[in-house]
């Protein structure tokens, strides 16, 4: 039994291994100091990091990056908000069809719409826009945000909302001050989730994406399927794994309040 | 214990009230998502016209399904894509069932942190693990490099520009789709199920076989779907990884979209992969009442 748990354990931590291979190599790859890697590397720097900083470029589409995802992220956890809090507290007629058209694109391949709303925005004038761009952000975000404010709203006990009432605040009151309160961190987490969604999405934008607009994701997508790998977005990528393991690990030991 | 959402105790909305909160979200989805979904049907009847992006919608026609069926290059790339979206199903459950039963049996922050490694490549994106995966699969690395400095090949095995490099970048990139179904299932699904198995004398095989993969089922078909239907639309991976010598479907309608600008082809590709997606829904519904 002994060895069986031991080939088990070693199973599981091949498939690990396999699961994060890419992230642990691209890593490797940003430290590596020449132009192009090779495994082993023969020696390590931060030369990349130090170039992806004074790249005025890279910086740019980075930067036009961060600009869609918080737009389609308020955008996303507002209308999401609202959308969540009327399917829990009210009974609309045809709640389920709402809530299932709201969550449709997380269910339907995004190749395929990008495909017809890259054709609907030409035909309306609105191609190769901002105002095109984020509106496809706020799409895929959307039904993420809604969906994890949706479930925060529920597990929230509306008890606490009535008993505020019954100490004589006002709805909106009592809502404010007992369940929004409870609901932040699955706010935060829906906005959270919006933002990195649309700041990694590659499939809708590339279509999307006017010249305008080239947000990073769109200009390294164009960059590997032309030119190879150019070792500065191998830097600036394996800062975005770390901010997104620093904001893993931030959330994992941020100290949570405990019981009800 | 009731459910919160049908408690009465939080302030309720008027119907009306709660129709205005939702109907910002809905229309937009509606009018954003679901029209050019709708329209999609109507853009592949039309016939491109030379010069201009806007096809001519007058006389629908059904060129450019008949050009998709006639040509043995469309039908062929069709079957390559689907053997290899399916051998990325097939790869990612067989990984995918072991490392769920295994995360179901754990608890507390080692689950959490187990689960969020497995996570962490789709929370990364389309792009980055596949940077990753060029430099891990290419002739001069990690893979290559490895099995080089052990001796145990001389010259580099063609893993980028192959199918089979594609499929294992498809599985690596899929491979949380099939996790977390069958981690929902499993978790509710009691562990003394599998302790009276094996106290009643159940050997390991038939304890996976008997037990595990009929509990699991439910979370391998839903699964299953999921990354089928992720890796037959892909095509950011096939086309980085491919090397642009592999064709797929999706990279085929990628192409008619953005670089042929024959949007009526484009749109008839699309709605080519919409029917084959359906196909394969279809096929797992019925493999649901087939349950072992």
């Amino acid at each position: 039994m002994k060895i069986g748990t031991f080939v088990r354990a070693t199973g599981i931590g091949l498939i690990l291994l396999f699961a994060v291979a890419p992230i642990l190599v691209l890593i490797l790859a940003a430290f590596d100091e020449g132009r192009f890697f090779r495994f082993p590397p023969r020696g390590l720097s931060m030369r990349w990091f130090i170039a992806a900083f004074e790249s005025a470029e890279y910086r740019a589409s980075v930067t036009r990056s961060v600009v869609v995802a918080s737009l389609a992220t308020v955008i996303s956890v507002g209308l999401g908000g609202l959308a969540a809090l009327g399917l829990v507290r009210g009974r609309p007629p045809g709640q389920a069809y709402l809530e299932a058209l709201i969550l449709a694109p997380l269910a339907l391949p995004l190749v395929v719409w990008a495909i017809a709303f890259l054709q609907v925005l030409s035909y309306s004038g609105l191609g190769g826009t901002l105002f095109g761009l984020i509106l496809a952000h706020v799409i895929i975000t959307l039904p993420i945000a809604m969906r994890v404010i949706l479930a925060t709203f529920t597990r929230i006990d509306p008890d606490l909302e009535a008993a505020a009432r019954s100490l004589g605040a006002t709805p909106v009151r009592a809502f404010l001050r007992t369940t929004l309160p409870l609901a932040r961190g699955g706010i935060a987490g829906a906005a959270a989730l919006s933002f990195l969604v649309s700041f990694n999405d590659v499939v809708v934008s590339t279509f999307v994406a006017g010249a305008g607009w080239v947000t990073f994701p769109v200009r390294l997508y164009a960059q590997l399927r032309g030119e190879g790998i150019d070792p500065i977005t191998l830097a600036i990528g394996a800062m975005i794994v770390g901010v997104i393991i620093v904001g893993a690990i931030a959330t994992e030991l941020w100290p949570r309040r405990r019981g009800r | 214990m009731r459910s919160p959402r049908e408690a009465g105790g939080g302030t309720s909305l008027s119907p009306t009230l709660s129709l205005l909160f939702i109907a910002p979200a809905a229309i937009l989805v509606l009018a954003a998502f679901g029209l050019p979904f709708l329209l999609l049907l109507a853009l592949s009847l039309a016939s491109p016209v030379e010069g201009s992006l806007v096809p001519d919608m007058s006389n629908p026609t059904l060129a450019a399904y008949s050009r998709i069926l006639g040509d043995g290059f469309y039908l062929r790339t069709l079957a390559t894509t689907l053997a290899m979206s399916l051998a990325t199903a097939a790869g990612c459950l067989a990984l995918a069932l072991p490392l769920a039963h295994w995360l179901a049996r754990r608890a507390g922050r080692a689950r959490r942190v187990l689960t969020a490694i497995v996570l962490l490549p789709l929370a990364c994106g389309a792009l980055l693990p596949t940077l990753g995966l060029v430099h891990l699969l290419g002739p001069l690395g990690v893979v290559n490099g490895t099995l080089r400095g052990l001796g145990l090949i001389a010259s580099p095995l063609p893993l980028l520009g192959t199918q089979l490099g594609i499929v294992i970048g498809l599985i690596q990139a899929f491979l949380p789709f099939a996790v977390l179904p069958i981690l929902a299932v499993l978790d509710r699904t009691p562990p003394v199920i599998e302790e009276a198995a094996i106290t009643l004398g159940a050997t390991p095989a038939r304890l996976w076989v008997r037990i595990i993969l009929p509990l699991a089922w439910p979370g391998l078909l839903a699964g299953g779907l999921l990354v089928f239907c992720s890796a037959l639309t892909a095509f950011v991976t096939p086309q980085i990884v491919g090397q642009g010598k592999v064709a797929t479907f999706a990279m085929l309608a990628y192409q008619q979209a953005l670089q042929v600008l024959d949007w009526p082809f484009a749109s008839a590709l699309a709605v080519t992969m919409l029917a084959a997606l359906a196909l394969a829904a279809v096929v797992t519904f019925s493999l649901a009442r087939l349950r072992p």
